[in-house]
């Protein structure tokens, strides 16, 4: 990653500010097959911005370039406050042996407790969990297996370990897989209401295009290369849809879609999006 | 060796059978007790890993060790921990680099190494001792050298537990979820292989190559069991590992036993094990 110090002065409006990631021609090729080729886009600071694409577009595969997981060439800057960048990441399924005897409280602790989980939790790592479970409404788990937990459980406990990264950068791959229609709304609503207090700038894959719509403030349209990126109004078009996806999409409705944000009447979206 | 003598007849002290009298049977007990913890701390992450053929690999790879001493030769008791270290560490760059699985890539590099071992050695007829005390392994012959050289590798690996215990579960939980989240990854991977090469070569020589990836994986098997947290695991393996090598060599000890100590230490281990599934599956 190319990593690039800067002190903006904080400028209300966010068109100016310089956004969080950019991704410069960035291609991935493996087994001689181009995965991605020459992706160019931006993701802007402090919205949510989503990429959408089809099976095989290379959504995911963007995530983790951009998290140095694989080889690529092209350029991805990462513009940070100062040092490393702080990044949070949540991925789509979390593979993790079941049978592993774990506690959620000493999931939260194996990344930021020193002394070894031999001697159980500290008091100052437990505080710590706790109050990190809590602001992604997971408050009664912290004593659980990990095992135990169901699909949406282990993605609320996921984002709070992504979440105790303090990220400036939060990156979330499918954060809406295997949850159902309610656990997902949950998911959204606690993201919108996380990114309004901490501030972070958030970055998802989604194959769900009326998450994106709901949700997103800035959508890239993937597909191999960047077939389309903007706000959702001007991206989620019948016609950029039928292109991408290869048929008519009839999930988006652009009525819904009012001038600059999404927003829709669900309970997630009672209140004003990000500009 | 002082240090030695004053272990020995402590362990003499503590255990005040007929058969602890004798100084080889202290210093049998001695090394096991030192090993065995060792095999259940590095156990517990060989299972996380999922790395138990890993394991079996660099430990056929001590017999391509014995033979590179003697093609060279140089002392086993060094080109087998050195090669060891070696192979596990190339096993590993392979892994996080090839595209081919791991299992496909460590098959490869077990067969490999297991050919060429016995290739040299089969030139050589006076080395049958060898290849016997290879599968079997011989916890007799351990001698002050081979003690001490555990008593270091034990304070080593103690240091390296203490201080990675937490960030290896991150890494065995998802590796790619703990590099995000800043855990030097490669690190911790590389230091785990080197050290738990180390403590292959030794249980190599003490159990034999047939039962060393029991003594790293039953403890940790019946410590999931049993534990109901990730510390616990880790004490959990500790208390199987080390009760079973103290019950074992004693009663492989005893003139109506007489059996394999190394096979009889996996054999108490498998009992705890047989125990630990019991258990859990009452409570679920």
């Amino acid at each position: 990653m190319h990593l690039h110090t800067s002190c903006s002065p904080v400028n209300p409006d966010p068109q100016s500010l310089p956004a969080a990631v950019e991704f410069r021609d960035v291609t991935v090729v493996r087994g001689g097959v181009h995965i991605l080729d020459g992706v160019t886009a931006t993701v802007p600071r402090g919205g949510c911005t989503a990429i959408v694409g089809p099976n095989g577009a290379g959504k995911s595969t963007l995530l983790l370039t951009l998290l140095g997981e694989l080889p690529y060439s092209g350029r991805i800057h990462l513009d940070v406050a100062e040092g490393r960048p702080r990044v949070g990441y949540v991925p789509q399924r979390l593979e993790f042996d079941r049978g592993l005897p774990m506690t959620v409280e000493e999931f939260m602790s194996m990344g930021s407790q020193r002394i070894p989980l031999w001697f159980g939790c500290r008091k100052k790592s437990r505080d710590r969990a706790q109050q990190l479970l809590a602001s992604v409404r997971a408050d009664g788990l912290a004593q659980r297996q990990l095992g135990a937990l169901s699909g949406g459980e282990v993605q609320r406990v996921l984002l709070a370990l992504a979440l105790q990264q303090d990220p400036e950068l939060l990156i979330l791959d499918e954060p809406a897989a295997g949850v159902d229609f309610q656990g997902e709304l949950l998911f959204c609503e606690l993201l919108e209401g996380l990114r309004r207090n901490r501030g972070f700038t958030q970055l998802m894959v989604s194959h769900d295009l009326s998450t994106v719509t709901h949700h997103a403030s800035h959508v890239i349209c993937l597909n191999r290369c960047v077939a389309a990126e903007g706000s959702p109004q001007d991206v989620l078009t019948p016609q950029n849809l039928a292109a991408v996806f290869g048929v008519h999409m009839g999930l988006v409705d652009r009525s819904s879609m009012p001038d600059q944000a999404a927003s829709c009447s669900a309970t997630c979206c009672d209140h004003d999006q990000d500009h | 060796m002082t240090l030695i003598a004053t272990l020995s007849e402590f362990i003499g002290w503590l255990l005040p059978f007929e058969c602890m009298q004798d100084r080889f049977m202290q210093q049998a007990m001695l090394g096991l007790v030192l090993l065995a913890p060792m095999a259940a701390a590095m156990g517990v992450q060989v299972v996380n890993f999922r790395m138990a053929f890993f394991a079996d690999a660099i430990s056929h790879s001590a017999f391509a060790g014995v033979a590179i001493g003697l093609l060279f030769s140089l002392d086993p008791q060094w080109t087998m921990p050195l090669f060891a270290i070696l192979v596990g560490l190339a096993i590993m760059a392979a892994q996080r680099r090839s595209a081919l699985s791991s299992d496909t890539i460590i098959g490869v590099s077990f067969s490999a190494v297991m050919a060429f071992g016995i290739a040299v050695v089969s030139r050589d007829s006076g080395m049958r001792r060898q290849i016997d005390q290879f599968v079997f392994g011989d916890i007799l012959t351990i001698d002050d050298t081979g003690l001490l050289c555990l008593i270091a590798l034990f304070a080593a690996l103690l240091a390296f537990q203490a201080f990675s215990y937490n960030r290896l579960l991150y890494v065995g939980l998802n590796p790619v979820l703990a590099k995000a989240h800043c855990v030097h990854v490669a690190v911790y991977q590389y230091l785990y292989v080197g050290l738990l090469s180390l403590v292959v070569i030794f249980a190599v020589w003490i159990v034999g190559v047939l039962l060393v990836t029991a003594l790293l994986v039953v403890p940790a098997a019946a410590a999931r069991c049993m534990a109901r947290t990730a510390g616990g695991m880790f004490w959990w393996a500790i208390i199987v590992s080390v009760s079973s090598a103290i019950i074992g060599l004693l009663i492989s000890a005893q003139p109506w036993a007489d059996t394999a100590t190394g096979a009889t230490v996996i054999l108490v281990a498998f009992g705890w094990f047989t125990v630990s599934a019991a258990v859990s599956a009452v409570r679920a």
